[in-house]
């Protein structure tokens, strides 16, 4: 480290205002790590000639050999602003205009089936850099992270990143580089519009070039600049102020230079931002890469770039990009940017403490967070685990919110399941040591005051992945994070030899712990069980088991795809299951619950927490259900929470209040594990419509009622058309037009059914949005890329369950083979058992 | 006249029950009960020692020959008292000591199949009974599955062919020249041929060394191998068709490929059980108990020995690694019994090895094995990838007993099947808030595990019979039901 020592930043993280916390958010490849490197590269950490190569944040031996970006890194710099600057910051700032900044950034993968990362640093910062590829565009990851970015309540700034290629490469005209700029902003300022609510607490969140939020460069070439830079350049040339300046410089404002006028029509002038902005840029660009390099370096004095003995030695590309560094560097182009535009922790934390914190706005913990207050109560957000040099053991990374933490201090460590007053998923353990992550390194420091990022040793155990640390009592949890993409694929891993066993459970669980999103489980029937977002999140995730959590040989078994099974009728019959004493019956039905509802329950518009009155009127209102009806839901599940319902649609039944608990029971057990093939039960209700009870209270005990209601459930859905539902991707495809033609037959093949095909702007992109089942989805990559000779690249998320068509109880249609093939894989009997298994007769 | 019914049913069902007949006994009414009971054995044995109160158990499958066996062995013997035990409340392959003892019995003779698991306090002899055995047509279908004549062979079999089993072994012999043959180990007789070595520890397992080779003793066989050869080497054939048994056996000597030769259907072949399948699954259940805050002991035996040791070492255990347990004696274990108490997360059976591994995927809750509880709890006790069926081996000079161990700090996990933590062990608990939380009216069913069934039951929406004194309306007593609960008397008969 050359530029700053633990011990200045310590000092600097007593100045929350000086303190900017933000991720680098983008759609894969646009250059977020690159860009990243540049802005290390001046904090002083890695060499400035190296920025551009090295890609610092990606600490993974894969993740440089792929470069991919597969895990979120977080690093600290450090930042003088220019005295004069600090007048550019509107938000409070420093009185004392104390110019040190400490910048907390963290650089997040662009592939989707790593988006659980980006969701993990969106949590802990404030603001986000947001990357777009100028040459590209606006993708769908870029508008999937910045959508989630909004409703973290994350303020943006934009940058343009790649116009080395668009320059270099592409030789794109100046105008149409304008006008690319200019759809892109508007594109990124469409998303901000759909998802922010009108009442946004953190103002006009718009990327605008002319306030300074919009920042243009190459993060390869390590150069970059906002309009002010320019205006600063110009201010003396023009006579006008900089601020009225920088408004010229975009827009639809053109300069005539006979008249010395500014004009809002074309044909009076050129452009201001292509003549004073692009048209120098493209002037070095040429001079460097086609005139001689004694015009070259005419130019460079010309422009004030001074050139060392060796740099003047250099040619074409490596002259361009070093002329270009010294000329518009883009460290201080982006730190300021950042210091400028995004928030600080105590302007950030303001709006966002009612989205973070469960408990009440106005106990100590909601007061403290709001304030920033490093001597309130503790209160951190644990984000992700990182794995340590030590197997097994992590570092838990997040972000204090509130008080200061410390090495050995006593804290409170609450879970996702914690409830106040409750001991569930509640630990008191001291904290062994906090630690500053940066990159690759990772530095102890004594204690961390509020509104810092760090990392805890010694709590990770204590926790599963996430969960929140606090010294109050009383203290509610900080809200869990909501991801934009769900496990879906899924593979079963073994190990050759049965004594490994205990190896293969550990290196699951140290598998689970090191990502935030996948899912290791057992399965009754013995098996273990990997699901992630993707092929490759998961190829990375075996990967990783095999060589570092687990350290044995492991035999993966193909994708299995998780489905879920349902209704689509109601029963056809009042199904009567008998208990097995005789003396107890259950009648009940099954039917579908009302299109829309289960994804309600699963999005917690509809909960088993809601108070029950409110939660009858929301679902008589959109689902039209009936209300009375709606107020007797004894429960959801499986687990207590999934998207299917119990009802008590009985009438004066006695005794029913006691066999509730059994009832309640048996449906747990059924929803889990249903009748097909022990697969989760999704979208169904079922209405209990009467019972007969034995008078003795002993003959209707659980024994009695949960193996009869389970039974009775089971009765209920084959009795209502029970269907398999498989999980459905939606993909977007970005491809040239001829490419359009191959991904259609590659999409037809795999049943897939292409919703939407547009051509993305005026450029020769098209943007191809199809629905394609999960279980046709693998190889699918690769497929289309042999399809459409590489040119189009798929990026898929999960989007909803859909009835895969057809009778699961015949073994030859489609719903009846993945049956027949999952009940061979957990071990069950062949074939569904038949309903005389369950039904009774009265 | 009623009174009496209200404590029991009429039996009725019992007497209805159906029940399957050993097909040899069935189809040959003639057969020769003095030779199938080995009934001059029995007198002589009887005589030998002297015993004057005999107790006779028979498993259901054999109830119908046990009046005319008794008849005949009460003819022979005059001095002596013989009588019929009745059902078995657990396994009838285990000897029903407590039955036994009701009667002050002094000893017991056990007819039909046997687990062969040691007993505690009386005598037993045991008489296997006998079933064809087509020896030439098993020879012939084994020779043809397995026509390497080197191939080493351990034989092994149910214990109703123990009679035939010389014969069967001396023409196997001739074709195989790697033949061991198993022998049974009977508790209370000592090895055979063991040419009054020491007597068999109460264990029945164990390994000898000597100069010669090893003696194995497993699932109550012995099997002699010679120095050369390892366990991993042999394929095990049985004779005998699909059993607790032969699973025990397959669970046991996990590391041989099994044979199998049905003399009933006439049927040899090879058995396609995937071990490891199998070792996977029951890993899922030592994940079960690891997650489980209440367990429920079962006692599912009453006559094999150190039963007791074995109840007292698992509450123990379970006390140490901060799990409440509770110990149930349901008699034969079915689904709504162990229902009936929901509260409990997992069941430990204490039962001999054949009805220790109980397929529990229609039961609420899961049911492990002693053993598989102690990998549960014990940190000391590692998973090998063996498989130990016989609850003696986890006790005090057993193979399997290693010191009880959890730690003293309370340490905590994630499971693999709940996605929560769990804590192993006891330990400080947290001082909970002060708040007072009302308790949610709508939240009916609450997904946090109990610790303890009191806690469970605080949980439940329904507590038992509420007094809502002045809600209900004050009526005048009502004649009630007649009859025992299974059906009044005025209820109409379903």
């Amino acid at each position: 480290m050359v530029n700053f020592t633990t011990d200045e930043i310590r000092t600097i993280m007593d100045n929350k205002l000086n303190i900017r916390n933000m991720s680098v958010i983008a759609h894969v490849d646009h250059g977020k790590s690159t860009l990243t490197d540049s802005l290390v590269g001046k904090a002083g950490i890695i060499a400035a000639a190296k920025a551009g190569e090295t890609r610092f944040t990606d600490t993974r031996k894969d993740e440089q050999e792929r470069c991919i970006t597969i895990k979120s890194t977080a690093i600290s710099l450090y930042y003088e602003l220019n005295k004069d600057d600090l007048q550019y910051i509107k938000q409070d700032r420093d009185p004392e205009g104390n110019p040190h900044f400490l910048i907390n950034l963290i650089d997040s993968p662009g592939h989707v089936d790593f988006s659980s990362e980006v969701t993990a640093a969106l949590r802990v910062t404030d603001g986000a850099l947001v990357v777009v590829d100028c040459v590209s565009g606006v993708c769908v990851q870029t508008e999937t992270v910045l959508r989630q970015a909004i409703a973290e309540r994350i303020k943006p700034v934009l940058f343009m990143n790649k116009m080395d290629l668009a320059l270099l490469t592409l030789q794109i005209e100046k105008e149409d580089l304008y006008q690319t700029f200019q759809r892109i902003i508007e594109s990124i300022n469409v998303i901000i519009a759909t998802y922010s609510h009108e009442s946004n607490p953190m103002g006009n969140i718009d990327v605008d070039p002319k306030k300074g939020t919009v920042g243009f460069g190459s993060g390869l070439h390590g150069w970059a600049f906002t309009l002010k830079d320019f205006a600063k350049m110009y201010v003396k040339k023009f006579g006008i102020s900089e601020e009225k300046l920088t408004k010229r410089l975009w827009g639809d404002n053109f300069y005539n230079a006979k008249e010395k006028k500014w004009y809002k029509e074309q044909s009076q002038g050129e452009r201001g931002f292509t003549q004073y902005i692009l048209s120098p840029i493209y002037q070095i660009f040429d001079t460097c890469m086609k005139a001689t390099k004694d015009d070259a370096l005419k130019f460079a004095e010309k422009i004030g770039v001074k050139l060392t003995v060796e740099e003047k030695e250099l040619e074409q590309k490596q002259l361009l990009k070093t002329m270009m560094r010294k000329w518009l560097p883009a460290g201080d182009a982006l730190l300021q940017m950042i210091v400028f535009h995004l928030p600080s922790p105590v302007t950030a934390q303001k709006y966002r403490c009612e989205m973070l914190y469960e408990g009440p706005m106005d106990d100590k913990c909601a007061l403290a967070v709001k304030a920033c207050d490093p001597n309130g109560e503790l209160m951190m957000y644990i984000s992700k685990m990182v794995p340590t040099s030590d197997k097994g053991r992590f570092y838990a990374f997040g972000r204090v919110f509130s008080g200061t933490v410390k090495t050995g201090q006593k804290v409170r460590i609450m879970g996702p399941n914690y409830v106040p007053g409750k001991k569930e998923d509640l630990y008191e353990k001291s904290i062994q040591r906090t630690i500053l992550m940066m990159g690759r390194y990772v530095e102890p420091i004594e204690d961390v005051p509020c509104g810092n990022i760090c990392g805890l040793v010694g709590v990770d155990q204590y926790l599963i992945k996430t969960g929140t640390i606090s010294t109050f009592k009383d203290a509610h949890n900080m809200r869990v994070m909501k991801f934009s993409v769900s496990p879906v694929v899924r593979v079963a891993v073994e190990c050759q030899n049965p004594s490994d066993l205990p190896k293969l459970v550990e290196g699951l669980k140290r598998l689970a712990k090191s990502d935030p999103m996948v899912q290791c489980t057992i399965e009754e029937s013995g098996e273990h069980i990997i699901a992630g977002a993707g092929e490759l999140h998961l190829e990375i995730c075996l990967k990783d088991l095999e060589e570092d959590h687990a350290c044995i040989p492991i035999k993966k078994s193909d994708p299995v795809v998780s489905y879920r099974e349902t209704v689509s009728e109601e029963s056809n019959i009042m199904c009567l299951s008998k208990s097995p004493n005789k003396h107890n019956r259950l009648y009940m039905k099954a039917r579908p619950l009302p299109e829309g509802c289960p994804e309600a329950i699963d999005n917690g518009d509809v909960t088993p927490r809601q108070e029950m009155k409110e939660r009858a009127k929301y679902l008589a209102e959109h689902f039209d259900m009936d209300v009375g009806e709606c107020r007797k839901i004894w429960c959801f599940g499986p687990e207590g929470m999934g998207p299917n319902l119990l009802m008590d649609v009985t009438k004066g039944v006695q005794y029913l209040n006691e066999i509730k608990d059994s009832c309640v029971a048996g449906f747990q057990w059924a929803t889990k594990e249903g009748v097909l093939c022990e697969e989760n039960v999704r979208g169904v209700r079922f209405d209990l419509h009467d019972v007969t009870l034995h008078a003795d209270a002993i003959h209707r005990g659980g024994g009695q009622i949960i193996p009869t209601a389970r039974r009775c459930l089971y009765a209920c859905m084959l009795t209502a058309e029970p269907r398999i539902m498989e999980p459905v991707y939606l993909v977007e495809i970005q491809c040239p037009e001829v490419a359009v033609g191959g991904i259609f037959t590659c999409l037809n093949k795999r049943r897939g059914v292409v919703f939407e095909n547009n051509q993305i702007g005026h450029t020769p992109q098209f943007l191809v949005k199809a629905y394609l089942p999960v279980n046709e989805s693998f190889g699918f990559t690769g497929d289309l890329r042999s399809h459409t000779g590489g040119q189009a690249f798929p990026q898929c998320v999960f989007d909803h369950w859909q009835i895969l068509p057809g009778n699961p109880m015949e073994t030859s249609s489609k719903p009846g083979e993945v049956v027949t093939t999952t009940r061979k894989r957990k071990g069950l009997k062949e074939g569904v058992p038949s309903l005389d298994n369950y039904l009774d007769k009265l | 006249m009623a009174s009496s019914e209200a404590f029991s049913s009429s039996g009725e069902d019992v007497i209805s029950r159906k029940i399957d007949i050993l097909p040899c006994l069935k189809t040959n009414k003639s057969v020769d009960i003095d030779t199938v009971c080995e009934l001059q054995k029995c007198v002589t044995w009887i005589k030998s020692h002297g015993f004057s109160r005999v107790a006779l158990q028979f498993p259901d499958e054999l109830l119908h020959i046990a009046v005319a066996l008794v008849t005949q062995l009460q003819t022979r013997l005059e001095s002596v008292k013989v009588f019929i035990l009745g059902d078995t409340s657990y396994g009838s392959c285990c000897v029903d000591e407590v039955a036994a003892q009701h009667y002050f019995a002094d000893s017991i003779i056990h007819f039909g199949h046997s687990c062969l698991s040691p007993t505690r306090l009386l005598p037993v002899l045991y008489i296997f009974g006998q079933e064809p055995l087509d020896v030439q047509d098993c020879a012939e279908q084994i020779s043809k599955l397995l026509p390497d004549p080197a191939t080493k062979l351990i034989l092994m079999y149910e214990t109703v062919y123990h009679y035939a089993i010389g014969c069967l072994s001396e023409r196997l012999s001739k074709q195989y020249k790697n033949l061991v043959l198993s022998q049974l180990v009977i508790p209370g007789e000592g090895c055979p041929d063991s040419e009054g070595d020491k007597p068999l520890k109460q264990t029945g397992q164990s390994v000898d060394q000597s100069d010669n080779g090893v003696c194995l003793c497993k699932c109550g066989r012995k099997i002699f191998l010679s120095k050369q050869t390892v366990l991993g080497d042999f394929t095990v054939l049985y004779i005998g068709g699909e059993s607790a048994t032969l699973t025990n056996l397959i669970f046991s000597f996990k590391e041989c490929l099994f044979f199998t030769y049905n003399a009933r259907d006439r049927i040899a072949r090879k058995e396609n059980v995937n071990v490891n399948k199998m070792l996977m699954k029951r890993y899922f259940m030592i994940e079960k108990a690891k997650d489980a805050n209440i367990i429920g002991i079962l006692i599912g035996t009453l006559g094999v020995s150190q039963y007791l040791d074995i109840l007292s070492r698992l509450q123990e255990l379970l006390k140490n690694a901060g799990k409440k347990s509770y110990t149930f004696v349901v008699g034969k274990i079915n689904v709504p019994k162990l229902a009936n108490f929901m509260e409990v997360d997992v069941f430990v059976l204490v039962a001999c090895p054949e009805n220790t591994l109980l397929d529990s995927s229609e039961f609420y809750k899961p049911v492990v094995t002693p053993y598989e509880m102690e990998i549960a709890c014990n940190i000391n006790q590692e998973w090998t990838g063996d498989f130990i069926t016989d609850f003696h081996q986890i006790l005090p000079g057993g193979s399997h007993y290693v010191e009880m161990r959890t730690e003293d700090e309370m340490t905590t996990d994630v499971s693999l099947i709940s996605g929560k933590l769990r804590t192993i062990g006891t330990g400080d608990t947290p001082e909970t808030g002060t708040m007072i939380l009302p308790r949610s009216e709508t939240l009916a069913v609450t997904t946090v595990q109990a610790q303890s069934a009191g806690e469970y039951l605080s949980s439940r929406s329904w507590q038992g019979l509420e007094k809502k004194t002045g809600e209900t309306p004050i009526v005048k007593a009502v004649e009630g039901h007649h009859g025992i609960a299974m059906g009044y008397e005025q209820e109409p008969i379903t």
